[in-house]
């Protein structure tokens, strides 16, 4: 299926540089609307911090683009933020909290209601862990409360980190439905894994980032 | 002129035989006549030669202070046209600026002790500049700890515009607390209170100081200067890609260790 | 349609996001219990040394029971303010960011979950000054209005400090060492408010200097917020 519509982001030459260490050197994607790519790459290449550009966190030192309709480093970006979902590395839970209070937090400050919170914790299948602290839940939980989270927000961009560390196969299931969630809704999804087998049925297509710079993986070859 | 040509390369040298000789030299010759009015200025009735530290720790004091105005200024400039000058600026004034709140400091104890009896008076303004010489260290150490750029400008200069607008009203509070210091003799408007020789010396060394405070944030500037242009040049030759350095394993490694 | 709401919420939205992150930041601490249940007995520990260390002449404790009072209050609040819960990681720190949370907003619920503490803070420790120093305590209805301004005043700073040294290994050293010499116009109020009542005059001056520092650095905490609140990293 080809993309409809104009791209949700598009980067054109975009590099990041960390104080001197260049991170990206020019990195051009096009994600359209209903489309999901893969995200592949070797430890350190970068995956991380290309999907920051993409959620409008970090900013680029060369080149640009943007990111549903809003240009990178315009302050229009910051309006868009709320339709952008970041699954990353660590969860952005508050571990003093419990996982339904996590959530709720979330509901509230983007004025949905509070019920839908514990809506998501049952689809993600977390529903007896709600009153559970964050702090006392294992690694595989706190990523399915992100995924819980990520439903929640219903976001017209999602950006997953690491789509399937730390869950199960069950759960491995629920990636493939929340992508599917945001493709229907005309939405877009890009994905990081080091698991190729199982990243290969949720996108369209996978890409690879070596030496700074994006480059298109064969469907049917081999990803690293 | 375009860079490279011979007109463009005197320019340069003149340049920088004005900033390294020029201005090392008019400091030298204000100290040495700083110095000098300060030797020939009647003594004090009461205090006799000790009286003579003024010369050197009232100027001091007051460079300490606009330094420290100028590290805001300067912090100011960064967060509106963030133009990295004006982050090494701030740094540069700040650095100078603990030099000469710290020797202020000192001079002040050592002249205090004999006049006073005490090491320490609580006067106002002695205690705001101690406080501004911990203001001054935190900022340093803030910069000390960042290590991003980029970063480290931003906070430094929220910082920076932060303690200044904070120290008048510091200041304002300890003057409400206590009373003891003569009054501003030299900037109270008409007939300043004490003696014109005494006033001139005063004059000359402060603009001596303000010289040297020049010289050593013009020194120190151009040592930012050369460090920031050291890793530009750096960046400019495509260093390794922070990716690089992880590699693909190499399995046989353990097999070899047997 | 959810972003269009936001945008036109305005200044309500704005107070309700501080007032969630308020209560969050609340609840968190009652749960991680790091600053009341340790910072109390710590600057307690420190009210007592003081008489150990200069001897325990009553008269001498008694004119400087509140002086001492406001010193730990300064010097241990500023923990209170700076303590680990009060900052986000970088991954809630980029959640609340793309949930649209002001960072002016962030600035003000943190400043007040910690002014509330702060307040907790003192009036725990008023009782232990008081028996181990016996001040006056004539005028003692000016705590009324002290401690809540002096706290709002710590809070702020010590935000403040938390946010420009957010991410450093040195924080919880450095943001401390920020705070305290720009807070002396707390102290002193404090001081003075005391010895004013105790004497009769009005410390009316004193308070309104407080007023003066709280409004004034809580102008700069939420200036600043938006400047520091986009960082690299």
């Amino acid at each position: 299926m080809g993309p409809v519509g104009p791209p949700l982001a598009a980067l054109r030459g975009v590099g990041v540089r960390l104080g001197a260490t260049p991170v990206l050197r020019a990195v051009d994607l096009e994600v359209g609307a209903g489309q999901a790519v893969g995200l592949v790459g070797a430890n350190g290449s970068g995956k991380t911090t290309l999907l920051r550009v993409l959620a409008t966190l970090l900013p680029s030192t060369s080149g640009g683009g943007t990111v549903l309709g809003a240009p990178l480093d315009a302050p229009a970006r910051l309006a868009v933020r709320p339709a952008i979902a970041l699954l990353g590395h660590a969860p952005a839970l508050y571990p003093q909290l419990t996982l339904d209070e996590n959530l709720a937090l979330v509901a509230r400050l983007l004025g949905e209601r509070p019920g839908r919170a514990a809506q998501a914790l049952e689809v993600v299948g977390l529903a007896g862990a709600r009153q559970r602290r964050a702090a006392h839940c294992s690694q595989g939980m706190l990523r399915r409360a992100e995924l819980a989270r990520a439903l929640l927000t219903r976001p017209r961009l999602l950006l997953l980190d690491e789509a399937h560390a730390g869950l199960d196969p069950a759960a491995s299931g629920l990636v493939a439905l929340l992508v599917d969630d945001v493709r229907g809704r005309g939405g877009a999804a890009v994905l990081v894994s080091h698991q190729p087998r199982r990243l290969r049925p949720l996108v369209d297509r996978i890409v690879e980032l070596a030496d700074g710079r994006l480059r298109p993986v064969e469907e049917a070859g081999d990803a690293p | 002129m375009t860079a490279g040509t011979p007109a463009s390369a005197r320019a340069t040298a003149t340049a920088r035989l004005g900033r390294w000789v020029w201005l090392p030299a008019a400091t030298a010759v204000l100290l040495a006549t700083g110095l000098a009015a300060a030797m020939a200025a009647p003594p004090d009735r009461l205090q006799g030669n000790l009286q003579r530290l003024m010369y050197v720790h009232v100027p001091a004091a007051w460079l300490a202070y606009l330094a420290f105005a100028v590290t805001f200024g300067a912090s100011l400039a960064w967060l509106w046209r963030r133009r990295p000058g004006a982050d090494r600026l701030a740094a540069a004034s700040a650095e100078v600026g603990v030099f000469f709140t710290g020797l202020a400091l000192v001079l002040g104890s050592v002249w205090g002790k004999p006049v006073w009896g005490v090491w320490w008076t609580w006067d106002p303004r002695l205690v705001t500049t101690a406080l501004l010489l911990f203001v001054y260290l935190g900022y340093l150490a803030l910069r000390h700890a960042v290590a991003d750029p980029l970063a480290r400008a931003r906070r430094a200069a929220v910082l920076g515009v932060i303690a200044f607008v904070q120290v008048p009203i510091v200041h304002l509070s300890v003057v409400w607390w206590r009373a003891l210091h003569q009054p501003p003799t030299v900037l109270k408007p008409g007939d300043p209170t004490i003696d014109h020789a005494m006033l001139a010396a005063l004059l000359v060394n402060v603009a001596a100081f303000t010289a040297l405070y020049v010289l050593l944030v013009a020194r120190r500037l151009e040592l930012a200067r050369l460090e920031d242009e050291a890793e530009r040049l750096l960046a400019e030759g495509e260093p390794p890609l922070a990716g690089a350095a992880v590699t693909p394993p190499r399995p046989e490694g353990m097999r070899e260790r047997g | 349609m959810r972003l269009e709401r936001m945008a036109a919420g305005g200044a309500r939205v704005l107070v309700r996001q501080a007032l969630e992150v308020a209560a969050k930041d609340l609840r968190v601490e009652v749960r991680s219990g790091e600053a009341l249940p340790v910072i109390v007995p710590f600057g307690a520990a420190a009210l007592l040394l003081l008489p150990i260390a200069v001897g325990a002449d009553l008269p001498l404790l008694r004119q400087a029971g509140w002086g001492m009072f406001w010193v730990v209050v300064l010097l241990f609040g500023t923990l209170v303010t700076v303590r680990g819960t009060a900052v986000d990681d970088p991954a809630q720190r980029d959640l609340l960011a793309l949930l649209g949370v002001d960072p002016a907003a962030r600035f003000a619920g943190q400043t007040l979950a910690s002014a509330l503490l702060l307040v907790a803070f003192q009036l725990l420790l008023v009782p232990v000054a008081v028996a181990l120093y016996d001040p006056g305590l004539a005028g003692w209805w000016w705590l009324g209005p002290t401690v809540p301004l002096v706290a709002v005043g710590l809070a702020a700073l010590g935000t403040l400090a938390g946010t420009l040294t957010a991410g450093l290994p040195a924080r919880g050293t450095l943001a401390p060492l920020l705070v305290v010499p720009l807070s002396v116009p707390l102290l002193l109020a404090g001081t003075q408010v005391a010895v004013g009542a105790a004497s009769g005059r009005s410390p009316v001056v004193w308070l309104l200097l407080l007023l003066v520092v709280d409004l004034v650095v809580l102008a700069a905490g939420v200036l600043a917020a938006g400047s520091v609140g986009e960082t690299a990293r």
